[in-house]
């Protein structure tokens, strides 16, 4: 059947496709030809920029002030709740609060979700990071409620008024694109130091995906549902609030599940303004020193505290059943014995270091490795950077040089690489595949040149001609105008650095991570290794691998690199896997009935289907890379997020929103043009 | 630099002519906690001299370059341990629109410059002299800086002092910025255990100083003209050809602290620390794992002839 639907759109797309990538090839190759007279077209002449950055800080410097007092009464009133839940959490006593998580666990999820609250915490407190880890909690217990209320609110309203639903998409994307560091320094001056800014900053980050949960939970709710509460003649409240919250609530519980885990992969930044002796505090202490470590008991802290929120919420989410009450109380007697009895002879929380051994031989170990391994490491390091890296930052003509690859770039050389670019590119279209012959060409240009030195009005015209390709003429307007601020506010040179390190990253999570998905899918096993090192990735703060990374590799975009693929692999692997695995039995079974091999089912059958999901995978490796750039800047990289360091450190609030937009755009085009292509993908599979 | 002169000139007076009033003592004093373990030492010392003369006193963590809004909104009263190498521009915006006042120089004699590890000196023969450079760069080179030599500098928001050193005394080398203290002291530790070359800008006191045995580097003194006359040192064309030019350390409070908290404020005003004082309590905390309130507790009561004085001057 889907022999039959798949020429016709793919002989109109070939059309379209040629001629976008026809159009970018013939922009690239004049930019090429004019640069030696209009040097304009190489780099955004500096006479042109306008100082948007000024602007910008002059607005917000306005607006911060007339809008102070409201937020100062705010962050008087939230100190309330914040001090409460710091008190409650901190004051129980220990065995108490264990015993508690883990009858909850046993309620929720039985013996094994009691065990992981018990051993968990348990953990926790062997490191001698409990209390810090209760202030952490109480942040978390107080952020979570506002940005469940912030996002369950907007998703309500985009249910009801449907006009402004395109409009919430676009704040919730900038809500979770726009780098958090870039609008602490406005934060700061708005709300006044202390706790309640990193309470607000994680409340901006958590709230979208409960908002988008909610609209997608209340859009699923069924059709038959709505008219039963419709009938029944309740007002429109009533039929919200008692008939479609309740039947959406699955989904809405899925909400709750990303808000936690979000909430809490922000508690690093609330760290970074301090006011709150918390876990994030800890980990950016032991950071500075270089204690691997030190830095990773801490930052394991996070992880169990973000396993057991995850596992348990997620219980909640999708499971009704419940566990005997009996054992609750059971539990909770225990513990509270076990407190009354002991609790005088028991040591005070923060004395226990029983990890402190573990955390000493981690540090040795990350010696020994570094020792043993020096020069191979290097010799790993100085070849990706002079034969990937670097060509294709700045391009073969400066990268190649006689102390890199033993001789040096000629113009010559130049012609033939585009002489043998032109030959590959009409062989291909003579064999009926122009798009792919073009692209080539594009390709092959492009590592010539380097994405650093690219001309302006090729970087505008490719993107605007793969916008048109993935969603038509509106996106491709968008992107242009998007890309257009970023070059007149005079941010293009570290927008183009940020893309090259993206994109390397981008370009080497895909492969890999597809192949780790790809085995994982096939191999259950390799899954099984695969599942808990992804979920580390996820949750730890990811500024504890930076000092591995750094004493291996040193400062420099080669560590930056490595530091983003870490991160950035992880939803590539996940979504990968996910969508190999889910392929219909019916299909499945068509083809083992029709006798193929399984390389073959892999390859005719699963993949195309999975391949909207893939997408998907690599539309979220794009993201992440986007928002581990900035962490990236603490290895010393320069382009977007040292800018958005600098202006935290400047308190420049011009510069640092400027510096955020501009990052939010960039993740913004990459999102719409991927999700174009999945789109297009799930119509021809007609899913 | 009149201003502080004034302020510890005026503090002086007061503490000769009568003790000054204790104000709102019952209120406590909150002082910043920065990221580092010298920082630690000083604001703990400073608030058991506080807690000595009857005050109550609560630390406070903050960001080194975030507290000053805090400052100035009098939610952290006193931050201790400013370096004029790498404050923020926010604190002279609040210095001049008064809602952050400077407190005096805590007496810590601090030295920056260009440093080495201590095994360095067997790859390249003729250091610490600053002319041994200009034969050796090529041993500093790495894959990003070919063919110069590297150096690592400080993050890019502290300033790039490293790079003006490299520029103005000529040397083909390159200053690469390390982005956070984390990644400097990184790079020193994987130096030192791979005994691998580097250069890099540091400062002392720190305890990476002892830890890794770093050496400064001989360059020429860092005087006023080094920084104005082209012509002065060793390169006729360049300025900042030269040492680092010596930074201070100093301490600011709210701007409402005097008023509130009379004798506190002469306290912290005339307060001092040395390295020599500083120095050995970090190297307990962070070499042997020592907690920062034992080991300044021990201090306080073995050197209590240094800061009595100070408190009794402020109280009696």
């Amino acid at each position: 059947m889907s022999a039959v639907d798949i020429p016709v759109p793919r002989a109109a797309r070939l059309t379209v496709g040629t001629k976008a990538a026809l159009i970018t090839a013939l922009v690239g190759a004049l930019c090429l030809a004019l640069e030696p007279v209009a040097p304009w077209l190489g780099a955004w002449p500096k006479a042109w920029v306008l100082p948007a950055t000024d602007w910008v800080g002059t607005v917000m410097t306005a607006f911060l002030a007339w809008f102070k007092p409201v937020a100062r009464l705010f962050s008087a009133v939230m100190v309330y709740p914040m001090d409460a839940a710091n008190w409650i959490l901190n004051a129980t006593p220990w065995p108490l609060v264990i015993g508690i998580v883990t009858a909850l666990g046993w309620y929720l999820g039985g013996a094994a979700m009691a065990a992981l609250g018990l051993g968990g915490l348990g953990f926790v407190l062997a490191s001698g990071y409990w209390h810090e880890g209760m202030n952490t909690l109480a942040l978390v217990a107080v952020s979570v409620p506002l940005a469940l209320l912030v996002g369950g609110a907007i998703g309500i309203l985009a249910n009801e008024v449907p006009r402004i639903r395109a409009a919430v998409q676009a704040v919730l994307d900038i809500m979770q694109t726009v780098p958090t560091f870039a609008y602490l320094t406005p934060l700061l001056a708005l709300f006044g130091f202390g706790p309640v800014v990193g309470l607000i900053a994680s409340a901006i980050y958590a709230a979208p995906p409960m908002a988008r949960n909610v609209m997608l939970g209340l859009e699923r709710v069924e059709a038959e549902v709505k008219e039963a509460a419709i009938m029944s003649g309740g007002t429109r409240m009533q039929q919200l609030f008692q008939v479609e919250i309740p039947s959406a609530s699955r989904q809405i519980m899925v909400g709750f599940n990303q808000c936690l885990m979000a909430a809490l992969s922000m508690v690093i930044i609330a760290a970074v303004i301090g006011g709150f002796n918390d876990i994030g505090w800890e980990v950016l202490l032991t950071m500075r020193k270089a204690q691997f470590g030190a830095a990773l008991l801490a930052g394991m802290v996070i992880v169990a505290f973000a396993v057991i929120i995850d596992r348990m919420s997620a219980v909640l989410a999708t499971e009704r059943k419940r566990h005997d009450i009996r054992v609750v109380w059971g539990l909770l007697g225990l513990a509270l014995a076990f407190t009354l009895v002991f609790w005088t002879r028991l040591p005070a929380a923060s004395e226990l270091t029983l990890l402190d051994p573990v955390a000493v031989s981690l540090d040795q170990g990350l010696t020994r490795f570094t020792q043993a391994n020096g020069a191979a490491l290097d010799a790993l390091k100085n070849n990706t950077l002079y034969y990937v890296l670097l060509p294709l930052r700045i391009g073969l003509d400066q990268a190649v040089l006689p102390f890199t690859w033993g001789f040096s770039w000629t113009p010559q050389m130049s012609g033939a690489l585009f002489a043998l670019g032109a030959v590959l590119a009409l062989g291909m279209a003579w064999a009926g595949r122009p798009t792919a012959g073009l692209t080539a060409l594009i390709g092959l240009g492009m590592i010539e040149t380097g994405i650093t030195n690219l001309p302006w009005p090729f970087v505008l015209t490719g993107a605007a001609a793969l916008g048109y390709v993935a969603g038509g003429r509106r996106l491709a307007l968008m992107v242009v105008i998007l890309l257009g601020t970023i070059l007149v506010s005079g941010l293009w040179d570290r927008a183009l650095l940020s893309l090259y390190l993206c994109g390397a990253s981008v370009f080497a999570c895909a492969v890999l991570g597809g192949a780790i998905g790809v085995a994982s899918a096939v191999w259950s096993p390799v899954w099984g290794v695969v599942r808990p090192i992804c979920d580390m990735l996820q949750t730890i703060p990811l500024f504890v691998f930076l000092i591995p990374v750094l004493m291996v590799f040193q400062i420099g975009e080669f560590s930056a690199f490595l530091a983003i693929c870490a991160y950035a692999i992880v939803p590539m692997i996940r979504y990968t896997r996910h969508g190999l695995v889910d392929t219909p039995d019916e299909m499945m079974e068509a083809a083992i009935s029709s006798g193929a091999t399984d390389w073959q089912i892999l390859r005719d059958v699963r993949a195309p289907y999975a391949a909207p999901t893939i997408l998907l995978g690599l539309n979220q490796t794009i993201l992440y890379a986007f928002s581990m750039l900035v962490i990236a800047a603490l290895i010393g990289t320069t382009g977007l997020g040292q800018s958005i360091y600098l202006a935290l450190g400047q308190a420049d609030v011009g510069l640092g929103i400027s510096a955020g937009a501009a990052m939010a755009i960039l993740a913004l085009i990459a999102d719409r043009l991927v999700q174009g292509f999945a789109e297009e993908r799930r119509k021809a599979l007609g899913l | 630099m009149k201003r502080v002169g004034l302020g510890l000139a005026l503090a002086a007076l007061a503490g000769g002519v009568n003790a000054a009033e204790m104000g709102a003592s019952d209120e406590p004093i909150k002082l910043a906690i920065n990221e580092w373990t010298g920082q630690h030492v000083t604001t703990h010392v400073a608030g058991e001299m506080l807690k000595a003369a009857g005050y109550k006193v609560e630390y406070v963590t903050a960001g080194m370059m975030n507290q000053f809004q805090a400052l100035a909104d009098g939610d952290i009263h006193a931050t201790l341990e400013i370096w004029s190498s790498n404050v923020s521009d926010e604190y002279a915006k609040k210095v001049a629109e008064g809602t952050v006042t400077e407190i005096g120089d805590l007496g810590l004699n601090a030295r920056e410059g260009i440093a080495y590890p201590a095994h360095v000196a067997d790859l390249c023969p003729g250091l610490p002299a600053w002319e041994a450079l200009k034969e050796c760069a090529q041993v500093f080179a790495t894959a990003e800086t070919l063919p110069m030599g590297r150096l690592v500098d400080y993050p890019a928001d502290w300033g790039t002092p490293g790079a003006d050193r490299m520029t103005g005394l000529d040397l083909p080398i390159k200053a690469v910025p390390a982005g956070s203290e984390g990644a400097l002291i990184a790079e020193l530790r994987a130096s030192t255990e791979r005994k691998s070359p580097l250069l890099i800008t540091f400062w002392q006191p720190h305890w990476a100083m002892s830890a890794y045995d770093v050496k400064f580097i001989d360059l020429p003194p860092g005087e006023e003209a080094c920084f104005s006359d082209a012509s002065w040192g060793p390169n006729p064309n360049a300025v900042n050809d030269c040492d680092f030019s010596p930074s201070r350390i100093f301490k600011a409070s709210w701007s409402g602290f005097a008023e509130k908290w009379p004798a506190a404020h002469e306290i912290l005003s005339n307060y001092q620390l040395s390295v020599e004082a500083q120095q050995p309590m970090m190297g307990a905390i962070d070499v042997d794992g020592g907690k920062v309130e034992e080991v300044v507790a021990a201090w306080m009561t073995e050197n209590e002839g240094s800061w009595r004085p100070v408190v009794d001057a402020a109280t009696k």
